[in-house]
């Protein structure tokens, strides 16, 4: 499972951002988001979001080495009790899906099978792909 | 706390000083944020006889109380300044986001005084804060200065003008990820002070009272958003989607400088035939799910590679209907100049429909106007004029005033064509058949303007939240319904709400938002409590700038009847406007003069402020 991103549909309103880091963290604060959207020039709103092994080969769990980024049932995500924020899953990620705030690595973790960020997308910019 | 960042960032461009000070609890209850900071904050830090283009004025930039928080369409900031353009109170809601980047970095309000005596921009990362040189920004347009901005310093929000603002031109605006706070000519403001632009990084969190419980509510609305009628109209047309039923169904659109009340040649700048042409996508401001910004591109022909974000109704008037102007690539054009260049669609396009008015009835010639054929329709023309103003060139030097002071400069009569109140170009409703709205023009505080009272549904349709069976072509009992809308939607600005999302919220369900989200209680009485206060402080400020009961009239315009349509023979005579002045008083509280009673000011806790 994993959230696809339909590029030309993304408004750029970032409710998703707002959503996420309110569901996963109990503040809303798009830094601490699991999902990001890019404003590229006038025109292009480009949401970064992760697709749990359909666009990777997992390099950001071979890159971590703290033991931080994990894998289950088939869903990436980050132990931040271990996470050192070094930058190494971040540089490692191929579709830009990780990022640091803090010292702590933030990415999306398909929110337990419901995905909060696709509830609030009114353009279908983003649809949870099974 | 939560929702709110607890402090204030207060910056002195003359003094190059920079202060943090603490914003007390008692005063986001009774104000909550966005407008009510600016009323309280503008009386606070600018006299009455200040200079609008002087280092004494202040430009004000507050975030509505619930922008940063998940609840939808809820991303509006506000900046605020005495108007170069009415010499009184000013505001300009925005739906970038640099407000939640204000907020984020940990201020509610941010308050510039003085002036720089170099291009300079301030720059906020969290606690640092720094004026730096804008040299090398001068000159460039908003897109051009925000991208540049953004490659000095990754991940910031920017607010800037272009050289509209820089030229002083009376209308221009502040632009934040190419959305604009476009009236009354805060953009000049920014330009006197040599300030050309504010950049935000904030990296901090908005807390909530009740997280979950916000998120419920945040779905919730987002369902009955995306299933409403107006999502469907709105995600597929834009603000512009009722221009047909405007003209034809109600007359008021207006047309020619206020000539007509019905565009004939309106078909050409519908959203119903643009839309599906031009438009490549949806934009949307910060926080919004119902998006009613088109990403119109033009990919060929004169005016090929235009691009812009609108085009919005009141564009659509200004730069169409009211200039007589069919070509909607015109339209687009002329809409994108305006904001590379950061003027005011509204007012750039009263002011040309003003002077074409002028041009066709020989008070202006080709000798003033620099051999351009300045008639009705000209789509060239339009687009022309656009650069003329912002670079104040010929003619374009006379219009960047606005149309009062440029009747003035023109003489020969010219202010019988010059719409405006206290100096404000109006939007898009031809008051003479929406009688509700032209006591709304005359009450707002920045001068005619649709948004301080947002009563045009309500007039248009005829019922709105508690009224119903309102008769726009009668100015019976208007004075109560201007005053209640105008309190209620003041609440929509201090908590950062768009205005679209009117018919949604109403005071009910912000009770229950503002419990999750800041945890406070207030019903709808106390709500409107905060918005007559508001509203009240807002007068209070143009009471000292030498507001007069006699500043405020309707243009001579608007005493000639609308020659056809669905309002043909209506218009607004002396007498009217008067009956609903004195019963907007009456409603208010304030004197026959238009002055507000000490009683009042002590019953709202305000008097501090007195005069």
């Amino acid at each position: 499972m994993y959230v696809k991103v339909n590029i030309d549909k993304c408004s750029g309103c970032r409710e998703c951002e707002f959503v996420c880091s309110t569901y996963h963290f109990n503040v809303s604060n798009p830094n601490r988001s699991g999902i990001r959207i890019e404003k590229k020039g006038l025109i292009d709103d480009i949401p970064h979001v992760c697709t749990h092994g359909k666009d990777c080969n997992f390099e950001c769990i071979d890159a971590c080495k703290f033991d931080a980024m994990k894998k289950k049932d088939g869903i990436v995500y980050v132990d931040h009790d271990k996470c050192t924020g070094c930058r190494a899953c971040e540089k490692a990620c191929p579709i830009n899906a990780v990022w640091i705030f803090e010292k702590k690595a933030y990415k999306c973790d398909l929110c337990q099978g419901e995905p909060r960020c696709v509830k609030v997308c009114s353009q279908g910019a983003l649809e949870v792909v099974k | 706390m939560t929702c709110w960042s607890g402090r204030l960032l207060y910056v002195d461009l003359s003094k190059g000083e920079i202060k943090k000070e603490e914003i007390k609890e008692d005063l986001y209850k009774r104000y909550l944020g966005g407008d009510g900071f600016g009323s309280y904050y503008m009386n606070k830090f600018v006299s009455g006889d200040t200079d609008p283009l002087s280092g004494d004025n202040a430009l004000i930039l507050a975030p509505g109380l619930l922008v940063g928080t998940p609840i939808p369409t809820a991303g509006k900031s506000e900046f605020f300044a005495k108007s170069p353009l009415t010499d009184g109170w000013d505001e300009g809601a925005c739906g970038g986001s640099i407000g939640l980047a204000l907020k984020q970095a940990g201020y509610d309000v941010l308050i510039i005084k003085g002036k720089n005596e170099k291009p300079c921009y301030l720059f906020i990362d969290d606690d640092n804060v720094e004026i730096r040189d804008a040299q090398h920004l001068w000159g460039k347009t908003t897109r051009e200065t925000e991208e540049e901005i953004k490659k000095e310093e990754k991940n910031c929000s920017v607010a800037c003008i272009g050289i509209g603002g820089e030229n002083l031109v009376r209308y221009a605006i502040i632009s934040s990820d190419d959305r604009q706070a476009g009236r009354g000519g805060l953009g000049a403001v920014m330009g006197s002070k040599k300030l050309k632009a504010i950049a935000v990084r904030g990296s901090k969190d908005v807390n909530l009272k009740d997280p979950s419980k916000v998120l419920e509510q945040t779905f919730e609305w987002y369902e009955k958003m995306v299933n409403s009628q107006a999502f469907k109209e709105d995600g597929l047309y834009g603000s512009g989607e009722f221009l047909e039923w405007m003209n034809k169904e109600r007359g008021t659109f207006p047309t020619r400088n206020w000539r007509e009340g019905v565009f004939d040649q309106r078909q050409k700048i519908d959203p119903y035939y643009w839309a599906p042409r031009y438009s490549i996508k949806n934009k949307a401001c910060i926080q919004c799910v119902k998006p009613c910004g088109k990403m119109f591109v033009i990919k060929e022909g004169k005016y090929k590679g235009a691009k812009l974000d609108g085009i919005e109704y009141e564009t659509l008037f200004a730069l169409g209907g009211n200039c007589g102007n069919p070509d909607i690539e015109s339209v687009a054009k002329a809409n994108e100049l305006c904001d590379l260049y950061g003027i005011d669609t509204i007012s750039a396009g009263g002011c040309i429909g003003f002077a074409m008015d002028l041009y066709e009835n020989g008070i202006l010639t080709k000798d003033d106007t620099d051999d351009i054929d300045l008639r009705f329709g000209n789509p060239e023309a339009v687009v022309v004029m656009i650069e003329k103003i912002a670079k104040r060139e010929g003619l374009g030097n006379i219009l960047a005033e606005g149309v009062k002071r440029a009747a003035e400069k023109i003489g020969k009569g010219a202010e019988k064509y010059a719409v405006h109140v206290r100096g404000m170009e109006p939007p898009a409703y031809d008051v003479r058949g929406i009688k509700g709205m032209g006591l709304a023009f005359l009450t707002s505080p920045r001068g005619a303007c649709h948004l301080r009272s947002g009563a045009y549904a309500l007039e248009l349709l005829g019922k709105f939240w508690k009224y119903e069976g309102v008769d726009r072509l009668s100015s019976k009992n208007k004075g109560r319904e201007i005053a209640d809308m105008e309190n209620f939607m003041a609440i929509y600005d201090a908590l950062g709400v768009c205005k679209f999302s009117r018919g949604f919220f109403l005071l009910e369900g912000f009770r229950e938002i503002l419990k999750a989200t800041a945890g406070l209680d207030y019903d709808e009485g106390k709500l409107l409590e905060i918005g007559e206060r508001i509203c009240n402080l807002k007068h209070l400020f143009n009471l000292k700038c030498g507001w007069k009961k006699e500043h405020i009239k309707l243009p001579p315009k608007i005493r000639i009847p609308i020659p056809e349509g669905a309002s043909k023979g209506s218009y607004i005579s002396e007498e009217e406007e008067k009956e609903m002045l004195d019963d907007y008083f009456k409603a208010r509280g304030w004197t026959k003069e238009g002055e507000i009673p000490r009683e009042k000011l002590e019953a709202l806790g305000i008097e501090e402020f007195a005069k």
